[in-house]
């Protein structure tokens, strides 16, 4: 038998008060196992086992209060090793184990093996990281190889070029600035895809107006497919269809390419279609057309066949998502109803913008124009 | 070579120090003959006797005063605090007095007191045995504020604190008192005061910490390499002079820096750490440096304990939001 006393709890506190009893009259316990929780003045506290063995008598009851000193529990027990040495968890209850410390090497000091990392201004750091670039390709011209905001920017300017144009070169006006804005904008923002084929044009009528017979084409093609006939915004990723048809119609000069749009084409004849066209192609040349004449196409037209060329890969000016380009028509050796015959083709090229158009949509928007010039409509 | 606790390397670096030293004394509150409150003193009282442990009344002014008294007549006394709460009434005698004694003197006297007291939540104790004010003391000129965070670190750190001829606060974490054993060779070797220890080797990111975080950040560390991030892990040590050298070494090499402390945000040692590595390490930065620490408001009671000290995956979050960055 041992007769187990309430340990000074810490501080020298003079009694602790029951709080709840882990185990048993008859429990067998082991050493360090949690036998009863005490309130002291300051906190409660888990008093564990000094021995192991078998629990004969418990000296109080919950809530009642016993004095330090004053016996707590009695064992029996065949444990010689006094154990009742206060571990003084006074206030509150430490974390205990005896587990191993494992921190592996500590190092006093620093760690010896350095490599010496960029260093850069954090504005650098901060644009180049917007533009894509790697810093590990900046030359740094700041003290102690310090790579300056301007660094990045002297390294973006170079980038593209390769080399520099030299002094005496031609700044950009009008509308040369303009398609070279806009063109830009294209090859960075819209998804480009290209088909192509060609139109069997022998049965049009000798002094058909080709160009007027592609605009009605192309009408026709807009009400089969209007998903052609729109304004795409890339970033908000919205589409805008038109029930209005707007053709934009490229127009070649020496100042550079003009596209007049043809408003609301749908409305007019074919011989109102020529008047327009007509018109445009004057006030193009004598530099008379104005502004807004210019503005609002929902599609285009490249009637580049005049000049030469079979076929291209125009390019879409956003918004607008399609753009067709109609080669030079030539004669060409052709099968006919079983036969071989010499017949006109007419080389068509739709480039539209895969973000906004579907394949299926552009494939039959294009089948629908040839089909109109083939006189299947 | 014996495995022993944080707690039990304090006493071994005591018996050691008293042994070595007939001027080292320790006193404070319950310190002789019931062991000291966590037991960090028991036996000692048996060892070197009533003269050189000393059980004071509880008044903790007149354990500063006494204490600085003893050290500028020629003693070596180590004082213990109950808590960190409690040093408060001695702030008069520490920093009016022992932080300034050999300034005041012109060097005719020096102070070599060891204040040592336990700090730190996670015991699940009222707040004002909770704390952690370090900053209040890294603040004054002519101390020197020093917190282990191991077995080994406690028994160097302390022979060193002793040893040393102006005061040391010497802050003991609780919640790590008895958490795990570690060999520590009972050699008296003492550890250098002036420098932080590398834990861990790593090139991604530098995590700077002392005291119980070490133990969250070292976990935060090891689970951050499972995900191949590999965390330099600093543990500061001696947070006052800081050893700045260590880490801007280390931030050069990792680009990205997080400060991990109990303390509150506000004004904490962390602020000063983040201040050096901006005025010194700026250009070396990939990522604004991350602060990870307890809150602007009294440590709460237990149940709340653990929302406040600064948690493993609070640790990881932050060197996730540190990666972002190129």
């Amino acid at each position: 038998m041992k007769i187990f006393h309430l340990p000074d709890l810490g501080e020298g506190l003079a009694e602790a008060e029951i709080r709840e009893w882990y185990i048993q009259v008859g429990d067998t316990v082991k050493v360090d196992q949690p036998l009863v929780s005490m309130e002291t003045a300051k906190a409660v506290v888990d008093v564990p086992s000094p021995y192991a063995g078998k629990i004969v008598e418990l000296h109080g009851k919950v809530n009642e209060i016993i004095k330090t000193g004053a016996p707590l529990i009695t064992f029996e027990t065949n444990d010689v090793v006094a154990q009742d040495k206060p571990k003084g968890t006074v206030v509150g209850s430490l974390e205990e184990s005896s587990k191993k410390w494992e921190e592996g090497d500590v190092i006093v000091g620093g760690a010896k093996t350095r490599t010496q990392q960029i260093k850069a201004i954090p504005a650098a750091r901060v644009l180049a990281k917007e533009m894509n670039v790697d810093l590990n390709l900046i030359n740094p011209s700041g003290p102690q190889g310090l790579i300056t905001v301007d660094d990045v920017k002297q390294f973006m300017d170079r980038k593209p070029h390769g080399t520099s144009l030299p002094e005496q070169a031609e700044a950009l006006h009008g509308v040369r600035r303009v398609m070279a804005q806009a063109m830009s904008q294209s090859h960075k923002e819209v998804v480009p895809v290209t088909i192509i084929e060609d139109a069997d044009i022998t049965d049009l009528p000798a002094g058909t107006d080709i160009t007027v017979e592609i605009l009605q084409a192309i009408i026709t093609a807009v009400k089969a497919e209007p998903s052609l006939n729109a304004w795409f915004d890339g970033k908000a990723l919205e589409r805008k269809l038109f029930d209005e048809i707007n053709i934009g119609l490229a127009v070649d000069t020496p100042e550079g390419l003009f596209v007049p749009v043809i408003k609301q084409a749908e409305k007019h004849s074919p011989a109102e279609l020529r008047q327009i066209v007509d018109t445009y192609k004057k006030t193009v040349r004598d530099r008379s057309i104005p502004a807004a004449d210019m503005q609002g196409a929902t599609i285009t037209l490249s009637n580049f066949g005049t000049i030469t060329g079979r076929y291209a890969t125009p390019i879409i000016v956003p918004p607008t998502v399609a753009i067709l380009g109609c080669g030079r028509s030539r004669e060409a050796v052709l099968p006919h109803k079983g036969e071989i015959r010499i017949g006109r083709i007419m080389p068509l090229s739709l480039t539209f913008d895969h973000r906004a158009v579907t394949g299926g949509e552009a494939t039959r928007f294009l089948g629908t124009v040839i089909n109109y010039l083939q006189g299947n409509n | 070579m014996a495995e022993i606790t944080l707690v039990e390397a304090v006493n071994l670096a005591l018996e050691f120090e008293m042994q070595s030293d007939p001027e080292v004394i320790v006193m404070g509150e319950d310190v002789a003959k019931n062991g000291g409150v966590f037991r960090a003193t028991v036996g000692l009282l048996d060892k070197f006797g009533p003269e050189r442990v000393l059980d004071t009344p509880l008044a903790e002014s007149m354990i500063g005063g006494v204490a600085v008294g003893m050290a500028v007549q020629g003693l070596k006394p180590v004082a213990e605090f109950q808590f960190m709460g409690f040093i408060y009434p001695a702030i008069d005698q520490i920093i009016n007095h022992a932080a300034r004694i050999r300034n005041r003197t012109r060097g005719r006297m020096h102070c070599p007191v060891v204040f040592r007291t336990p700090f730190g939540a996670g015991i699940h104790a009222p707040e004002h045995h909770s704390e952690s004010t370090e900053a209040l003391f890294a603040h004054i000129p002519g101390l020197r504020v020093v917190i282990p965070s191991s077995p080994a670190r406690a028994y160097g750190l302390l022979l060193a604190s002793i040893r040393n001829p102006d005061p040391v606060i010497f802050l003991e974490p609780s919640r790590l008192y008895r958490f795990a054993k570690q060999e520590v060779k009972n050699d008296g070797k003492a550890l250098p005061l002036d420098v932080c220890f590398t834990l861990r080797v790593g090139e991604d990111v530098t995590l700077v910490t002392w005291g119980a975080m070490v133990k969250e950040t070292l976990a935060a560390a090891d689970k951050l390499k499972e995900e191949g991030i590999s965390a330099e892990v600093i543990d500061v040590a001696t947070i006052k002079p800081l050893d700045m050298e260590t880490i801007l070494a280390s931030v050069e090499k990792t680009g990205r820096c997080a400060i991990v402390h109990e303390a509150p945000l506000t004004n904490g040692v962390g602020a000063e750490i983040a201040a050096q590595i901006a005025e010194k390490a700026l250009f070396s930065l990939k990522a604004p440096p991350e602060r990870v620490t307890g809150f602007d408001t009294v440590v709460p009671y237990a149940r709340l304990e653990k929302y406040y000290i600064p948690s493993e995956k609070r640790i990881i979050d932050a060197v996730y939001r540190l990666m972002e960055y190129a």
